[in-house]
């Protein structure tokens, strides 16, 4: 089955910062949720490992993470594929945009994601919030990465 | 089976300090979500600790103007008790209204609630009555407790033991349900008491359970189903599926709010 959803968020730092964030591997594993690992195979392909758990389901997936029709500073497109075991296989991303804005950056997205198996026979009534849930998890994550430190 | 270890806790302390110590443990309370996941193997936690023989933790009492009911005690216990009955038959008649027998009968209020799926009837009714939450570690109101899909406030080795519910002057719980699961499609949960009204509603949010600022304060001027027409809510946060598009949600909540209103009475 598929879903699709969509946002944005005004981020407190120039678009430049905020490109080099976006295809930064450590900030990308700090805000994937559940990542454990995430290795960078080449400019733009990653092999990421990660543990989902939403309510009493917990499935941990393997997946190759890919980054694609980069146009620096402006955006690109994030996607990925992966197995989650018995649970099921799921595929999808994101397209970036970054637009300048009040001194800061306007980033939008818009999110696209296929989930099968036995995770999307049994899942059915979650999935739609449990994806949203993930993308305003990795979003907000990214938001607060490339927000300044509160002053100490 | 895959295998995993159980252990039957018989006391608080101890399942408290098993559930902090042992790795990937699960409470079992009354299994009725968790089970059927672990069957489908789309979870498969090393450690279960069955909470079946901890004392203490079932019953149901009326202290002062509140229904205090153990965590174990079962959606039958409530739906069947006198007790509650008497004091707050909205909520008997919500537990009588979960799933189907078997569930009723192995299912516990404090699993479901911990468990916090966005549509089970529960978060409505704790939501909805003001309730408090009471666990090993702490007391937390129920605005409070449910914090999103499938979240909640309680910490990685915290247990619940009890909730306890003022006594409103009216409620009732009126729920549209899906007709196969009997899960809430909507369901809305209204109380009166002396200084406040409450409307919670259960199924439709994407994020769980919660109120409706606006009806509430159209209920306080006039509590009755008419201070409701016209009145609606957005569609946006709300769920959308093969059961129903957010605004037919949207739409249902406002139906049910005035039945549930028609039947407090």
């Amino acid at each position: 089955m598929a879903m699709q959803m969509n946002g944005e968020v005004q981020l407190p730092a120039q678009r430049e910062e905020v490109w080099a964030r976006l295809n930064d591997t450590e900030t990308l594993k700090a805000c994937i949720p559940g990542c454990e690992t995430l290795d960078k195979l080449s400019d733009t392909e990653f092999a990421a490992v990660a543990t989902v758990k939403i309510g009493p389901v917990k499935a941990r997936w393997r997946a190759k993470v890919m980054l694609s029709d980069l146009d620096p500073p402006n955006g690109y497109r994030i996607s990925g594929e992966g197995e989650g075991g018995v649970a099921g296989f799921a595929k999808g991303g994101a397209t970036v945009a970054l637009a300048e804005k009040d001194g800061g950056t306007l980033m939008s997205y818009n999110v696209d994601a296929h989930i099968g198996g036995k995770l999307a026979q049994l899942g059915q009534r979650l999935v739609n919030g449990a994806a949203k849930k993930m993308a305003d998890e990795f979003f907000a994550n990214f938001a607060k990465a490339v927000s300044p430190p509160p002053p100490a | 089976m895959y295998a995993f270890t159980y252990h039957r806790a018989t006391g608080l302390r101890q399942a408290g300090n098993m559930l902090g110590k042992l790795e990937d443990s699960k409470i079992l309370a009354g299994g009725q979500t968790l089970l059927p996941t672990m069957k489908q193997r789309l979870a498969s936690p090393a450690n279960l600790i069955d909470l079946g023989k901890v004392d203490g933790l079932k019953g149901i009492e009326l202290k002062g103007r509140s229904l205090v009911i153990g965590a174990m005690t079962t959606h039958s216990e409530v739906a069947t008790s006198p007790v509650v009955q008497q004091a707050i038959p909205a909520l008997a008649e919500l537990a009588s209204m979960i799933g189907d027998p078997a569930v009723r009968h192995m299912g516990t209020l404090g699993g479901s609630i911990a468990n916090n799926d966005p549509n089970s009837d529960y978060p409505a009714a704790l939501v909805g009555l003001g309730a408090t939450v009471i666990t090993t570690k702490r007391r937390i109101e129920a605005d409070a407790f449910f914090t999103g899909l499938f979240e909640t406030a309680l910490e990685a080795d915290e247990i619940i033991t009890k909730v306890s519910f003022p006594v409103p002057k009216k409620a009732a719980y009126m729920k549209f349900r899906n007709p196969a699961s009997r899960f809430a499609l909507v369901g809305v949960f209204v109380a009166k008491r002396s200084s406040e009204i409450r409307v919670a509603v259960t199924g439709a949010g994407a994020s769980g359970v919660f109120r409706v600022p606006a009806f509430e304060e159209a209920l306080k001027k006039r509590f009755s189903p008419k201070s409701l027409e016209g009145l609606s809510i957005p569609a946006t946060g709300l769920n959308s599926d093969i059961h129903g598009s957010a605004e037919y949600r949207a739409h249902l909540v406002g139906v049910m709010a005035r039945r549930a209103v028609a039947k407090a009475g």
